[in-house]
């Protein structure tokens, strides 16, 4: 065989210098190639030889990758799978709407099929269910012990993804515990991981964890001491100078509101100039809610009495500075008020939806609906990853929905360049609509638009269709 | 707007698209039709390998098929909403399959009838007394049969001289260095496709061609290898065709295809029924302008013809074919092979709708050789001119080396050179069968079964 793999060589050494290989030619194949075109003969037995005998190998050892691990979540049926590929390619030509999709299956107690979707490794988004995807995407090796529970001990023979889930369930039963390790292992993790792990604290936030917070307040990472100082605020430890209280003080006012029950109102009116209002603006992010209400000689409960009044992006500041430094006390007072009056848009409340608890956010979402006039955009902010569970009555009594049917007349009766502008919207208004409805809603849905006149296999019923056939146990 | 004669032909492109779409009215052409709503759809078995899916809307009127004309209506549209107002009755209620799904938000809506045919009469009635009176003529077909004949002689003249030209070519090539050649190729080669296909060896002329694309994405190191092994099978191929020129394998490789009637006619055709999955689907734009649609097909069934193609070309010009099958998809199916060596192009007999795969037959796949290379070196004896083998790998993973190149390894150890770069999942999925088709280097995967279920690579 040797001789032959040698042979072979020379042949191919001849034929690509460019002379003849005949002399070369293997002495048993030299009947085989006389006569006419012997170099084409003899190529035909090199080729077939040379594919037949020989084998390519890898130049080192292969390594088969560790199997993609199953999830604690079942698989969507593979007869929706389909289903679901459309919808997230469709995304490619409006607004993604991957992550709301990836929720609302998760919501319902399921995972879906990794040929489907997977997460990048970046996707730090995806919900807790994918956290074994995600080490292995980031090809991370450590495997917790089967029974083994997180500790300071531990910590290293875990992967970041599934310590951060652990870290999530622990702060939840025992917060005291996940400080502890948060509080011994945050140093020896970078700087968007140690705010990662800061986020953790926001569960149960109490006077327990004021000690490491302050601890923090030289850490290398500006974020990691900006994310520590609004903690520290929100239990009512101001950290700030005063200073930038004051001149934040003078840039709005505090009025009166009823007449029989007055009540404290602060009031952010325009500024004469943009770069003042621009000033006022990055005030809010500087100062606490505590410090504020010390400089304008209220307390917070009275800053909060009635909900704030002014231009829109300053009352949208506010509430972003409440949600940052507030307390729990406060930022559900400002919630309260904002929704109590009528006038109050929903859409100012968004900067409010990451302090909510998925419990304030189921019952919050129908509220929401009701007053959301920007397409459902805000109650689904609100609702985060509480997709899926708004009955179609409750649906059915929101504006959104009110101005379907004008958008089904639209898309039909339109000329052809306003109808396409026109199915996008009425598309992207079903989507919203799929992704808050319970299962029976969004099948009651479904079947309306179909008597609207849409066609049933119309795409843009994809995502209702998903939601319906996305049953679970507790909502059948 | 329900969908009546009238409609019908005010949307016809022209009169002989409704001619050609009351040829298709025939319920055997049609082994599907169905309805949900106003939604209608079907399936025809035309010329080709893989039939036509089309889909119609009867209140908007709106279409969509997957054959290439560029005339919208298309017959197959034509002749399902034809059939639909004919005998509605005849379509079968049914839920709405994916692959309707999947086009509902490709279609065309129904459009008003292009200005050119402005002043065009058109009517069912006249395209259905066009097919009817049509009676035949023997002197007529005697004639033709008798002018085929000396064609069939001239063309092997001038073929077996242009296999002797392209014999001296291949040598020259070799003799005048392989590495002026690669930097070459392409001119080259469509040289010499030229002359073969003026001498009418239409076949070998579009492998000639095609030569330079199949060179060009082997990694530099195996090009040199991959030519002579090129050269080589061509030459083998010529060599064959001239000690037996009407073999059918042979002629097909050299000349042409026969007709999908022809095949059908045929008595020598090997056929078989049994139930198929289908593997995938490759389409390839070629250097002559056609796109060649090759539909993968694995028998799930007994007997040891265990793959199936379904190949069809037609004009890049026409646009884009949708896919005929949505992979996976399995159907009992009655296949007629032309007649080779190894069979494996076909053509479907008759098919009965897709089934559940867990209804009556096994839901695995079968059996594979424990070493693939030694199979397909078996039957490159058979067919040795061969350049695209389709295998079954037993179980086993896929690997990356640190340079990113590909490789399939059984449980055993036997290792593949893949062709493209695998997905993650692919990467991390344990393999229980893989199917691919073997490129003479490299394994270019279809389809495989695994612990996640099926998975598609993508060519």
């Amino acid at each position: 065989m040797r001789e032959l793999e040698a042979a072979l060589a020379r042949i191919c050494g001849a034929w690509m210098a460019g002379r003849s290989a005949l002399e070369h030619c293997p002495a048993e194949w030299r009947s085989a190639i006389e006569g006419q075109h012997s170099e084409a003969a003899l190529a035909s037995l090199t080729g077939h030889a040379t594919s037949v005998l020989f084998r390519a190998a890898p130049s080192t050892t292969l390594e088969p990758r560790p199997l993609l691990p199953t999830l604690s979540l079942p698989v969507i049926a593979e007869t929706l799978r389909p289903r679901f590929r459309r919808i997230l390619s469709a995304q490619k030509s409006g607004p993604s709407i991957e992550r709301h999709v990836i929720d609302l299956v998760a919501a319902r107690g399921r995972s879906v099929h990794p040929a489907d979707w997977m997460p990048s490794p970046r996707d730090d988004w995806a919900p807790d269910v994918y956290a074994p995807w995600l080490d292995w995407v980031r090809t991370e090796s450590k495997a917790k012990a089967a029974d083994s529970a997180l500790t300071i001990e531990s910590y290293a023979h875990w992967s970041w993804a599934q310590r951060r889930v652990a870290l999530v369930e622990l702060r939840g039963a025992d917060p005291a515990a996940a400080l502890a390790i948060i509080a011994a292992k945050a140093a020896s993790e970078p700087a968007e991981r140690r705010a990662r792990l800061l986020e953790i604290l926001e569960i149960k936030l109490s006077e327990a964890d004021a000690v490491f917070l302050e601890s923090l307040a030289d850490d290398r990472s500006e974020r990691v001491q900006a994310m520590a100082r609004a903690y520290l605020a929100r239990l009512g430890r101001i950290a700030e100078a005063g200073d930038l209280a004051t001149e934040l003080k003078e840039m709005v006012e505090l009025g009166k509101v009823g007449l029989i029950n007055r009540r404290t109102r602060l009031v952010i009116r325009p500024l004469k100039t943009s770069a003042q209002n621009a000033r006022r603006h990055d005030l809010f992010k500087l100062v606490s809610l505590a410090a504020l209400a010390r400089a304008l000689g209220v307390s917070e409960t009275q800053l909060l009495e009635a909900p704030p009044d002014g231009t829109a992006d300053g009352i949208v500041a506010f509430v972003q500075m409440v949600a940052t430094t507030g307390s729990d006390a406060a930022r559900r007072a400002l919630l309260d008020r904002m929704l109590a009056d009528d006038a109050s848009p929903v859409s100012h409340l968004r900067a409010i939806a990451p302090r909510l608890s998925a419990q304030e956010r189921r019952a919050l979402a129908p509220r929401i609906m009701a007053r959301d006039a920007d397409d459902l955009e805000t109650t689904l902010v609100i609702a985060g990853r509480e997709l899926g569970a708004v009955p179609s009555s409750t649906m059915q009594a929101s504006a959104a929905y009110g101005s379907l049917s004008k958008l089904f007349e639209n898309a039909r009766d339109g000329a052809d360049s306003r109808r396409t502008h026109e199915n996008a919207a009425l598309g992207a208004a079903l989507n919203r609509i799929a992704l808050l409805l319970d299962a029976a809603g969004a099948a009651e849905i479904a079947a309306r638009a179909v008597s609207w006149g849409l066609s049933p296999a119309d795409p843009k019923l994809d995502l209702l269709y998903l939601n319906a056939a996305l049953k679970t146990e507790t909502n059948p | 707007m329900g969908l009546t004669r009238g409609a019908i032909e005010a949307m016809a492109p022209d009169q002989s698209a409704l001619t050609a779409a009351s040829a298709l009215l025939k319920p055997a052409k049609w082994p599907v039709r169905a309805r949900s709503g106003h939604l209608i759809w079907g399936e025809c078995q035309g010329s080709g390998a893989n039939p036509y899916r089309v889909v119609a809307d009867t209140d908007e009127q709106g279409s969509k098929c997957t054959c290439p004309s560029r005339k919208f209506p298309c017959k197959h549209a034509i002749a399902l909403m034809w059939l639909f107002v004919e005998d509605g009755a005849t379509f079968q209620n049914a839920d709405i399959p994916a692959w309707v799904n999947d086009w509902m938000g490709r279609r065309r809506k129904g459009a008003p009838a292009p200005s050119g045919a402005a002043g065009e009469a058109k009517s069912l009635g006249t395209a259905r007394e066009a097919i009817a009176d049509a009676p035949p003529d023997p002197k007529a077909e005697a004639r033709k049969r008798a002018a085929s004949e000396k064609r069939a002689l001239d063309t092997r003249r001038s073929v077996r001289t242009a296999a002797e030209d392209l014999d001296g070519w291949i040598s020259d090539q070799l003799r005048t260095g392989l590495s002026g050649f690669l930097n070459e190729a392409g001119e080259r080669c469509r040289r010499i496709a030229a002359r073969l296909v003026d001498a009418k060896a239409g076949a070998l002329a579009s492998r000639v061609d095609e030569m330079p694309s199949r060179l060009l994405v082997l990694p530099a190191e195996q090009r040199i290898d991959g030519a002579v092994a090129e050269f080589g099978k061509l030459a083998l191929l010529t060599r064959a065709w001239r000690a037996a020129p009407d073999d059918p394998d042979l002629r097909r490789e050299v000349i042409g295809s026969e007709t999908r009637e022809e095949v059908l006619a045929n008595a020598g055709s090997p056929r078989l029924e049994s139930l198929f999955e289908v593997l995938g689907e490759r389409t390839l734009t070629r250097r002559d302008g056609l796109v060649s649609q090759a539909t993968w097909l694995m028998n799930l069934g007994a007997g040891a013809q265990r793959f199936a193609l379904l190949l069809d070309f037609f004009p890049a010009s026409a646009g884009r074919r949708s896919g005929a099958f949505v992979p996976g998809e399995r159907f009992i199916a009655e296949l007629a092979f032309y007649p080779a060596h190894l069979p494996l192009r076909a053509v479907i007999v008759r098919r009965d709708q897709s089934i559940d795969a867990s209804n009556r037959w096994s839901d695995s796949w079968p059996d594979a050789a424990a070493d693939p290379l030694a199979e397909l070196a078996e039957q490159a004896l058979a067919a040795p001119w061969r350049t695209e083998t389709p295998v079954l790998l037993p179980a086993g993973r896929i690997c990356a080396e640190a340079s990113g190149r590909a490789w399939w390894r059984s449980h055993d150890g036997i290792v593949v050179p893949l062709r493209n770069a695998p997905s993650a999942l692919a990467l991390g999925a344990s393999i229980e069968r893989a199917a691919g088709v073997w490129e003479g280097a490299r394994l270019s995967l279809i389809a495989a079964r695994t612990n996640w279920g099926r998975l598609g690579f993508d060519a």
